[in-house]
């Protein structure tokens, strides 16, 4: 139990806890299980995003095409709906195609940062607007309503068990997952090597491209689940509705304690990030906050929580030191 | 292997590259050999260069426009060059009118994404004798030769707001509005006049929060629409201006099966909305024929450079009957086009 407030996510995890107690005492309706269903059923795509970024992000690196590659799977599913047949069989094989094509445009991002060893924020700058540059001349911009989506996939996208969506079920299953890479996998425990200290890392024998292809490519995986998970929550494909969306999932990274300069992060961290900036986004319309406080509001919760974040950190790492003086 | 998977890979990417350069060069290429000739053309039997600009190209909004566009080129013997910068950036798109200015155009008519950034580019091409008009959104007043616009903005506001009493079947009650955001000038005017509206005529309708801002994206306009129908549980209509806004509340209204208790209406494009429209979860979708106005822009074009000038009441050929405004120069297309689950599966856009 003392370890839980040692841990660096507990800021984060007081904030998220504190706004909420403010909130349920403004409405009524906020803790409710609807709501809440609501709330995180609205972030999936932004967590499962988050989750592969917070792995970039722990090795000091950083992914600026993640809307891109999730919006150009999500245009190849639309455009697979029209070859596979109406069955359960097509819902399976879209798990199989979009991911894969995602890991593909991940793989490109990786090769490039690994191999030549480009900067990934040129990179990934790059392939954002080659890819963002080839989804509007191939879809000319235009919008895909459920109209041509198959019955199976809407009836898929609307199966709940024991009243959960299914799309939670989903997020779980990549944190889960991403969890057990980070802590129990050889890749996973490279991968926060490299980002805690690269020359000790590479000098005991880490494979330093390797652990950069892996992120990067399994960024590409995670953003065509999210593809999936992104067209059945708005039942539609807009070539246009994710721009943006790739500086909201870096600030829940950032705000769940990761470091931008690499080594410290972790998916519970991240999924606490997301959740504050879910919370926040729905709480200032339950709140009645009028629209351009929400602004204010925001930011101001956004500084204090990093800030919060950093002084603790700090302190932390100050005691650090004094040991290490003393002894 | 890797190597070779590496190689395989690089192949792909620069094929992939050269195959956009190829099909953009032939494309280019094409047009500017149309282009040449209706240059040549122009001078043997006075054809004209009408060159229209959107605020961006690649969405289907624009894309309407295009085709409106290009089919009054064709019906009325003119060349209609449409183009435009891939993102609604100003700068992008001074670039591309500072090209037709150079290619020497006869008129320019521009949707321009910042008023003040395209004035210096518009004089220029006035002081090389070429015809500048605006559409959709106005640009410096004093600076264009005429002004094109889809509809009032005054009676578009007011009339969403009246197709809003009118599907909630009651004169009292909550609404919401949503916005696009919070500083596009034409969304603000537009619920101005609405909420005018709203005051003037339905004193007991009651507007909750200010205008809420979507982001201009369907997912956030439909987190928005949830909350707010958690928030205030006896919300009676949604007004959501901007198209992606309407779609984003819909959905929200259609997923809580409350279609008969809450109504929305919105400013939205026909095929977009239409299974929203079908179970009525989107009671009416308004708007302007997008199409028309690419036509009309272009039939004006035209009118300008033959030195000919619209009057009040004019019948425009394919659009109807437009009014001009006192000052002579502002074109107002026409009323707001309602759609509805009846004619939304007519139109193309």
């Amino acid at each position: 139990m003392k370890s839980l407030f040692k841990q660096k996510e507990f800021s984060i995890l007081a904030i998220v806890l504190l706004i909420s107690s403010i909130l349920t005492f403004v409405s009524p309706v906020f803790l409710t299980v609807g709501n809440l269903l609501d709330l995180i059923e609205g972030n999936v795509v932004i967590g499962i995003l988050a989750i592969g970024m917070t792995l970039i992000i722990i090795t000091s690196d950083i992914d600026v095409s993640v809307a891109a590659v999730t919006t150009a799977v999500a245009v190849s599913i639309s455009y697979l709906f029209g070859f596979l047949p109406d069955s359960w069989i097509s819902v399976l094989l879209l798990f199989l195609f979009a991911p894969v094509i995602g890991l593909v445009m991940g793989l490109f991002n990786g090769l490039l940062v690994s191999k030549i060893e480009i900067p990934a924020i040129v990179v990934t700058l790059g392939t954002l607007n080659i890819i963002a540059g080839l989804v509007l001349y191939i879809t000319n911009g235009n919008y895909v309503n459920s109209t041509s989506f198959p019955q199976s996939f809407l009836s898929f996208s609307n199966i709940e068990i024991l009243g959960i969506p299914i799309l939670i079920y989903l997020l779980a299953i990549v944190a889960v997952g991403t969890w057990f890479i980070l802590k129990h996998t050889l890749i996973g425990r490279s991968v926060l090597a490299i980002g805690g200290n690269t020359q000790s890392s590479v000098r005991v024998g880490i494979n330093y491209q390797r652990v950069k292809l892996f992120v990067f490519a399994y960024m590409g995986f995670l953003a065509g689940i999210a593809a999936i998970a992104q067209t059945a929550y708005t039942k539609a494909v807009d070539p246009n509705g994710m721009i943006g969306l790739e500086l909201t999932v870096i600030a829940a990274v950032v705000l769940g304690g990761a470091n931008i300069h690499g080594g410290r992060g972790s998916i519970h961290g991240t999924l606490l990030g997301v959740l504050l900036l879910a919370i926040m986004q729905n709480g200032m319309i339950l709140a009645r906050i009028d629209t351009y406080w929400q602004n204010v509001v925001t930011g101001a919760i956004i500084v204090i929580a990093v800030s919060y974040d950093q002084i603790s950190y700090k302190r932390s790492q100050d005691k650090l030191a004094n040991i290490e003086v003393e002894a | 292997m890797k190597k070779l998977v590496f190689s395989l890979l690089m192949l792909m990417f620069l094929v992939g590259i050269l195959a956009g350069c190829v099909s953009e060069n032939t494309s280019g290429s094409s047009e500017e050999g149309s282009n040449d000739s209706g240059g040549e053309e122009s001078s043997d039997d006075g054809e004209m260069n009408i060159a229209v600009v959107p605020k961006l190209v690649g969405i289907p909004y624009f894309n309407a426009s295009e085709t409106g566009a290009v089919q009054a080129g064709e019906e009325l013997g003119v060349n209609v060059e449409y183009t435009g910068p891939t993102q609604a950036d100003a700068s992008a798109q001074v670039k591309v009118i500072e090209d037709l200015v150079s290619k020497n155009s006869d008129v320019i008519a521009v949707a321009p994404n910042d008023p003040a950034s395209v004035e210096p580019v518009l004089k220029k091409a006035k002081d090389q004798g070429i015809k500048v008009m605006d559409w959709d959104t106005p640009a410096d007043k004093e600076l264009v030769d005429l002004s094109v616009k889809q509809v009032d903005d005054e009676e578009f506001g007011r009339h969403m707001a009246g197709k809003l009493v009118e599907a909630m079947g009651t004169e009292e009650g909550k609404i919401a509005i949503l916005t696009g955001g919070l500083s596009a000038a034409n969304l603000n005017l537009w619920i101005d006049a609405a909420k005018k509206e709203f005051d003037e005529n339905y004193p007991d309708i009651e507007i909750v929060s200010e205008k809420i801002p979507t982001d201009e994206k369907q997912q956030v306009a439909y987190q928005k629409t949830l909350d707010l129908l958690k928030s205030y549980p006896d919300l009676k209509g949604v007004l959501a201006v901007s198209t992606p806004a309407p779609l984003g509340a819909a959905q929200a209204v259609q997923e809580k099966g409350l279609q008969d208790e809450v109504s929305v209406v919105g400013s939205a494009l026909p095929n977009d909305s239409e299974p929203f429209l079908e179970d009525g979860s989107l009671d009416t979708a308004v708007l302007w024929n997008p199409k028309k106005l690419g036509y009309l822009t272009a039939a004006l074009g035209k009118m300008l450079a033959g030195g000919e000038m619209p009057e009040d009441g004019q019948e425009i050929e394919n659009v109807g009957e437009i009014s001009v405004k006192d000052d002579g120069k502002t074109v107002i297309m026409g009323p707001p086009a309602d759609f509805t689950k009846e004619n939304a599966g007519d139109f193309d856009f």
